[in-house]
């Protein structure tokens, strides 16, 4: 569906995207292209839009170059950053003008404005103007202009910025209805805990280069010089006694009523530790991976590339 | 049994509507029909053209009538008469006509770039000549279906009044709708450049007035520095005055016909570039 070829993107002298390869496959499911800002999401977004053409590399969306490509463009959505929308319109007839440019027309054009405000919750309230309607409301409004045509790829940038944490949760239910319904979703984020509650398939996006890609489990195993924090909660010195002995450990250190190891290679040790504390050899109480999430990951693979 | 990955549903029917430039300039035609400044600038062009229509009618009592007889003298003396009267018709509503450009064009770019909407539109199958084609052909066509009116209703007034002896020539329309065209393209060019420079809409209407009355300050300083005439022609004001006297044969005092065509020319050029160069995709920052 998507394919990025050694593409790059230069505004003058500045480097915006450095030669980025990836491919995102055909039918649907979340991509997540996280990074912090400044990273390159942008630019990456605007070359997948059609908005510029790279500086380098190619670029095919559906098998074409999408630049300035009806073809493509008529085949994908788009939710810009921001919240701004012109205050004094209506959203249903900003929404109407935008279906026509997608070549939508008469009933067809009804319907399908009709079915996209369904879809996002706002059917009952399209009528208002842009500014007696909520962040969350003109998000919603904003999802359902990228609808109208059904496109077949999605992309959101930054689209929970600003959200409350209801209208955030909405947002992401009906991104998953709309990836399990067969659209390919690409949601770009600076915020960790979005993407990873949106989806495990990350793109991860750091000064212009793409620094990972895959499963959050996946980026994680890249990283085996960085080792693995667990803490085990359980009588903590006879914890600690086992630990020393497992040749995975890399360091320890005890807390009130836990003890947490640093260790290579989990995967070893982690059935071992089950093995323990079925037979009974160590009190275990609890056990909880303290930097298996994405927020570890993207430290670990940021402070290598910085 | 067998799983099947999710497949969408049929696309809908694209590609059914109208041109996108077509689709853009009458959302922006309705966007001005729901404000109150279409109100307050029909009301004024409404009492000009009403003022116009009854000069002719005055015009046919004072030949026709002999009780105004006596005053037809004094008439014609503080009345324009013949060719100036022709250009005339479009004359008087230039500075309200260049006020209401103003106001209108300004927004039109800066609108759309204050709120970010041209990413959308171009994410669309939209492309950057159909953005400016909508934008340029909104701010021509809005001065011309103005001046129309001025145009026409005073010659078909003539018409029925006088037959082909009327006060407005019966080519007139054929003279002043060219110079009507050329001024339109003008102002719109004008406006839509200046707004393009523009981040919010009030800017826009500042920069289309700046540009204007700056212009045409430049124009009469250098003027008056060196004493070329043709140097007015810098002024879009009286470019817009001076096509319809040329068109009609009337010797404008400042403006000939090569500085006109020159200025004009020199106008819609600069102002159309600038709004295209505004207006590029890669200016559509998301």
């Amino acid at each position: 569906m998507l394919t990025l070829d050694r593409a790059s993107l230069r505004y003058g002298p500045i480097l915006g995207l450095s030669p980025t390869s990836f491919e995102l496959p055909d039918g649907g499911g979340i991509t997540g292209l996280l990074g912090p800002n400044g990273a390159g999401k942008s630019s990456l977004l605007q070359l997948l839009s059609g908005l510029l053409p790279p500086s380098g590399g190619e670029v095919r969306v559906f098998g074409e170059a999408p630049f300035r490509n009806p073809a493509v463009l008529a085949r994908l959505g788009l939710v810009p950053e921001g919240d701004r929308l012109p205050t004094g319109l209506r959203a249903d007839r900003w929404l109407r003008m935008m279906g026509e440019l997608s070549g939508l027309s008469g009933e067809g054009l009804k319907a399908a404005v009709a079915k996209a405000l369904t879809t996002v919750g706002m059917a009952d309230r399209a009528h208002l103007t842009f500014a007696r309607m909520s962040k969350g409301m003109r998000q919603r409004i904003r999802l359902a202009q990228a609808l109208m045509h059904e496109p077949e790829l999605l992309i959101l940038d930054e689209p929970f910025n600003g959200l409350d944490p209801e209208a955030r949760l909405t947002l992401m239910a009906l991104l998953r209805s709309l990836a399990e319904a067969g659209t390919r979703i690409l949601v770009s984020s600076h915020i960790l805990g979005e993407i990873a509650q949106l989806t495990d398939r990350i793109l991860l996006l750091f000064r212009g280069r793409l620094l990972a890609e895959g499963t959050v489990t996946e980026i994680r195993q890249l990283l085996d010089r960085h080792p693995v924090e667990l803490r085990l909660t359980g009588e903590a010195q006879v914890l600690a006694r086992w630990a020393v002995e497992q040749p995975e450990l890399v360091a320890l250190r005890i807390e009130e009523g836990s003890v947490v190891l640093s260790v290579r290679s989990p995967r070893d040790i982690l059935p071992r530790l089950q093995k323990a504390a079925a037979e009974g050899g160590i009190p275990l109480q609890a056990l909880d991976p303290l930097d298996l999430n994405l927020d570890a990951v993207f430290q670990y693979l940021t402070k290598d590339h910085a | 049994m067998p799983i099947y990955a999710p497949t969408l549903p049929p696309a809908p029917d694209l590609h059914q509507g109208h041109p996108p430039a077509l689709v853009l300039m009458r959302f922006d035609l309705t966007r001005l029909w729901r404000q109150k400044i279409g109100r307050f600038f029909g009301f004024a062009f409404l009492m000009l053209l009403i003022w116009k229509v009854a000069r002719i009618y005055v015009d046919h009592l004072l030949q026709t009538n002999q009780a105004f007889k006596p005053m037809q003298e004094f008439a014609r003396t503080i009345l324009t008469q013949g060719a100036d009267f022709q250009a005339d018709l479009l004359n008087p509503a230039s500075y309200l006509l260049w006020f209401l450009v103003a106001l209108v064009g300004g927004g039109l770019v800066a609108r759309d770039t204050l709120y970010r909407v041209r990413p959308l539109m171009y994410a669309h199958p939209v492309a950057p000549r159909d953005y400016l084609l909508a934008k340029l052909g909104f701010a021509s066509l809005l001065p011309f279906v103005i001046l129309l009116p001025f145009a026409l209703l005073p010659w078909l007034m003539s018409l029925l009044l006088a037959g082909f002896h009327g006060p407005v020539w019966t080519t007139a329309p054929l003279r002043l709708l060219p110079a009507m065209v050329i001024s339109s393209v003008l102002m719109g060019s004008l406006a839509v450049g200046a707004s393009s420079m523009a981040a919010t809409p009030r800017a826009g209407i500042g920069w289309v007035l700046g540009l204007v009355l700056g212009a045409g300050t430049l124009a009469s300083m250098i003027h008056g520095l060196t004493g070329i005439k043709a140097v007015d022609a810098l002024n879009p004001i009286m470019l817009a005055e001076a096509w319809p006297q040329l068109l009609v044969g009337v010797e404008h005092p400042m403006v000939g016909w090569l500085p006109a065509l020159l200025g004009t020319a020199f106008h819609i050029a600069l102002w159309t570039f600038v709004a295209a160069r505004r207006t590029r995709p890669s200016e559509a920052v998301i």
